[in-house]
């Protein structure tokens, strides 16, 4: 046995798989535990025997950038190993995410809930921007609620390091409801900015319990930003119009966001106005938002301990799943511990642009040759 | 020209293994199917299928000059001197007994070709190199008495092993492998015995976990069938009540309804609660933990912020078409040059107070050595 792959063993002997908890194109999600603490974690396997090129590329920025971050906002990437053909990620289990919570129609928010979610939010954002990362798939399906409310940012598929100057990005990322306006006309140099669309796109989503700005394609998606927000004009966004996939959609007149959060304070919506405004380098940034007036006032954020969750159908005994009923397609709270009903993931286009004409690494498993050939 | 004509040499079905023929079905186990009467000894033994035999359309033989326009079915292989050249070369070559390499003049043999695994055949020789060393070089911690000595093995091990990837003093290396396996024949042959001990281990290991796992599997399959049989038989005997009880028929399908539910409920056994209670539960803990006044930021992750302002302006010459950004494209997608900046600036600081390495299982020695314990 060489001796990568003793290590791997160890690092697998460490972990004990209990049940399937979800299932996509891309990962499976088991339920597992550390064998010598009993902590409880999620194994997630990467399925890479289909891509035949070697390791899927949202893998390998998963790993590259969870293995940076250490923060109580963000998701903690325990350990990494393979087995047979596939790629193993533990991560810290989680119970459940904000799509649930937000879905749970029994659940009642009190605006300080919103607050505490909403801060947790910028809280690991600010993290990742202060890393020089970019998430750029922000959602509410993305945002892991762990058993002690506490709301951590997963599923780094898509994330990348600031570009340097110069350098093309692809605008093919992030989930279209939570996509900002420059993305969808094309715009390959961004920023931060992008993850903060999405914050606010969130932030509307958790006040009106539906999402904010459902566009059913891409060009109805910006009809739908513009029918919310107005069109932009030259004023509110400067250049705009010379971005490479700019079409103009259509004139729709802004309507002021008090009309619809009708609930909201007027430093809820004020900070929610400066996280979807057009123009990106104007818009809030992650440490601004934070010390924004609106988390300082009346009502302090709720203790994350405090926060509503979805009743718990999962039992934490381990003595009961011993007899193999974990019923492998509950999207029960565990099963959201990463992201099961993840799509295939776009691979179209890497960070780079152009630059990058292999977008797989070579498989370089040395464990997979015998040891017996010289 | 049809478009299956066209594809014809280009699919040269019998070489590749990871290619794109054989993408449908899994790839036949380990060994290269070759066209070649040749047998080839060496080169990847892999059960498990994970790695491929390297290929590139560009593959050129620098032998023959044969590519894969002319041979469909060219399959270079690599000699032991680490050069490549086609099957058909090495049978004209090497059938008749040792040659040398029509390259470097190496003698070679026929059964010393190996098939490529990696693009980089520098790569493919350290890969060789390392395994050949890690066969007889299996010392483990156990056997020193201290790190020190154990690190001072290590670094031989390496040593030896940058010598013979990069062949510098080849004989004199050679040498102190020798020295060193005679010196260990014994503690070698032990340690081998107890890897193959661990990977035994490991596998009844897996193969016990699979067994679980497919008993499990089983289990529920069983479970599942006798619920739906369940179910079934209810169906019937409600049927036949229906047909043949003179009681009516609306009151019976109503009593086997509720029936039904009252299992069902048995079964998932979940828990509502109202809304009104919920809000009421809430408004008890209130009081239990008051709710803490925003911190804006709750990590201790120093970001040297103290350590440096950005400036407005640099003298930058790499970013000054993005500065200038003619088109305003940059400024219209949200690009901020100030994020770059900042990222060089704080980089740049980032660490500069940082104490050398004492503790954390560091221990610096008389003479200024630094030992690294294994953790």
């Amino acid at each position: 046995m060489d001796a990568a792959e003793k290590a791997n063993a160890e690092r697998q002997a460490r972990w004990l798989k209990e049940a399937k908890i979800g299932e996509g194109t891309y990962a499976v999600v088991y339920r597992a535990r550390e064998k010598s603490t009993g902590r409880r974690v999620a194994i997630k396997k990467i399925k890479v025997g289909q891509f035949k090129d070697g390791l899927d590329m949202s893998a390998i920025r998963e790993v590259k950038y969870l293995r940076e971050l250490s923060h109580p906002n963000v998701i903690e990437l325990l350990d990494v190993y393979s087995s047979k053909t596939n790629l193993n990620l533990v991560l810290e289990f989680l119970d459940t995410d904000l799509e649930l919570i937000i879905k749970d129609r029994t659940l009642v928010f009190l605006p300080a809930d919103i607050k505490s979610w909403v801060a947790m939010t910028f809280r690991g954002l600010e993290f990742c921007h202060r890393n020089f990362i970019l998430h750029r798939d922000l959602k509410p399906n993305n945002l892991l609620v762990a058993s002690n409310g506490q709301l951590k940012i997963a599923d780094f598929g898509l994330a990348r390091d600031f570009a340097d100057p110069g350098y093309k990005m692809t605008c093919q990322v992030i989930t279209r409801w939570y996509r900002p306006p420059e993305l969808l006309f094309g715009a390959r140099y961004y920023s931060t900015a992008v993850d903060i669309w999405s914050v606010g796109c969130i932030f509307a989503e958790l006040m009106l319990r539906i999402p904010y700005l459902p566009g059913e394609s891409d060009m109805d998606q910006l009809k739908t930003i513009f029918r919310a927000l107005g069109t932009p004009t030259e004023d509110d966004w400067p250049g705009h119009t010379k971005l490479p996939d700019y079409v103009p959609v259509g004139q729709f007149q802004k309507t002021p966001l008090r009309d619809l959060f009708t609930a909201a304070t007027a430093d809820c919506l004020n900070l929610l106005g400066k996280c979807l405004l057009y123009e990106p380098r104007r818009r809030v940034s992650a440490k601004e938002a934070l010390n924004h007036s609106y988390f300082f006032a009346l009502p302090n954020p709720t203790h994350p301990s405090k926060l509503p969750k979805p009743p718990s159908a999962h039992s934490s005994k381990p003595s009961d799943d011993l007899d193999g009923n974990g019923d492998p397609v509950s999207s029960g709270p565990g099963g959201k511990a990463a992201g099961p009903n993840k799509r295939k993931r776009k691979l179209s286009g890497s960070g780079r642009g152009g630059k990058v004409d292999r977008m797989v690494s070579r498989k370089l498993d040395f464990g997979a040759v015998s040891t017996g050939s010289s | 020209m049809s478009r299956s004509g066209a594809n014809g040499w280009l699919r040269g079905t019998t070489v590749r293994k990871g290619g794109a023929a054989a993408s449908s079905q899994r790839p036949t186990q380990g060994h290269v199917v070759s066209t070649s009467s040749t047998i080839f000894g060496g080169g990847v033994k892999d059960p498990s299928g994970r790695t491929s035999e390297f290929f590139s359309m560009d593959d050129q033989c620098p032998v023959c000059k044969s590519d894969r326009y002319l041979n469909p079915k060219l399959r270079l292989l690599v000699s032991s001197c680490y050069h490549k050249m086609c099957e058909s070369c090495i049978d004209r070559l090497f059938t008749l007994g040792p040659a040398p390499c029509p390259i470097c003049q190496t003698t070679l043999r026929k059964l010393a070709f190996i098939p490529q695994t990696f693009e980089d055949l520098t790569v493919e020789k350290e890969v060789a190199v390392r395994r050949r060393m890690a066969k007889e070089f299996n010392k483990r911690r156990e056997d020193f008495a201290d790190s020190r000595s154990y690190n001072d093995y290590l670094e031989e091990v390496e040593d030896i092993t940058f010598n013979l990837i990069n062949d510098i003093d080849v004989a004199q290396t050679e040498a102190r492998i020798q020295a060193y396996r005679a010196e260990n024949a014994a503690l070698i042959e032990f340690n081998i015995q107890r890897e193959e001990q661990t990977t035994q281990a490991l596998k009844e290991q897996e193969d016990y976990e699979r067994r679980v796992r497919e008993q499990r599997a089983l289990e529920l399959r069983r479970e599942e069938d006798e619920e739906r049989e369940d179910r079934e038989k209810r169906e019937r005997e409600l049927i036949d009540k229906l047909e043949f009880s003179t009681q009516d028929a609306t009151k019976l399908v109503a009593k086997a309804r509720a029936e039904a539910q009252k299992r069902s409920a048995a079964r998932s056994a979940t828990t509502f609660r109202s809304t009104s209670s919920l809000l009421r539960s809430r408004a008890a803990q209130s009081t239990v933990i008051p709710d803490p006044v925003h911190v804006p930021l709750q990590d201790d992750w120093d970001d040297y912020s103290d350590k440096f302002v950005v400036q407005t302006n640099y003298h930058d010459p790499m970013s000054e078409l993005v500065r200038k950004d003619k088109e305003g494209i940059m400024r219209a997608g949200g690009y901020r040059i100030e994020e770059a900046w900042e990222r060089a600036v704080r980089s740049a600081v980032a660490g500069l107070d940082l104490q050398p390495l004492v503790g954390f299982g560091l221990e610096i020695e008389p003479d200024g050595d630094v030992v690294m314990t294994p953790v």
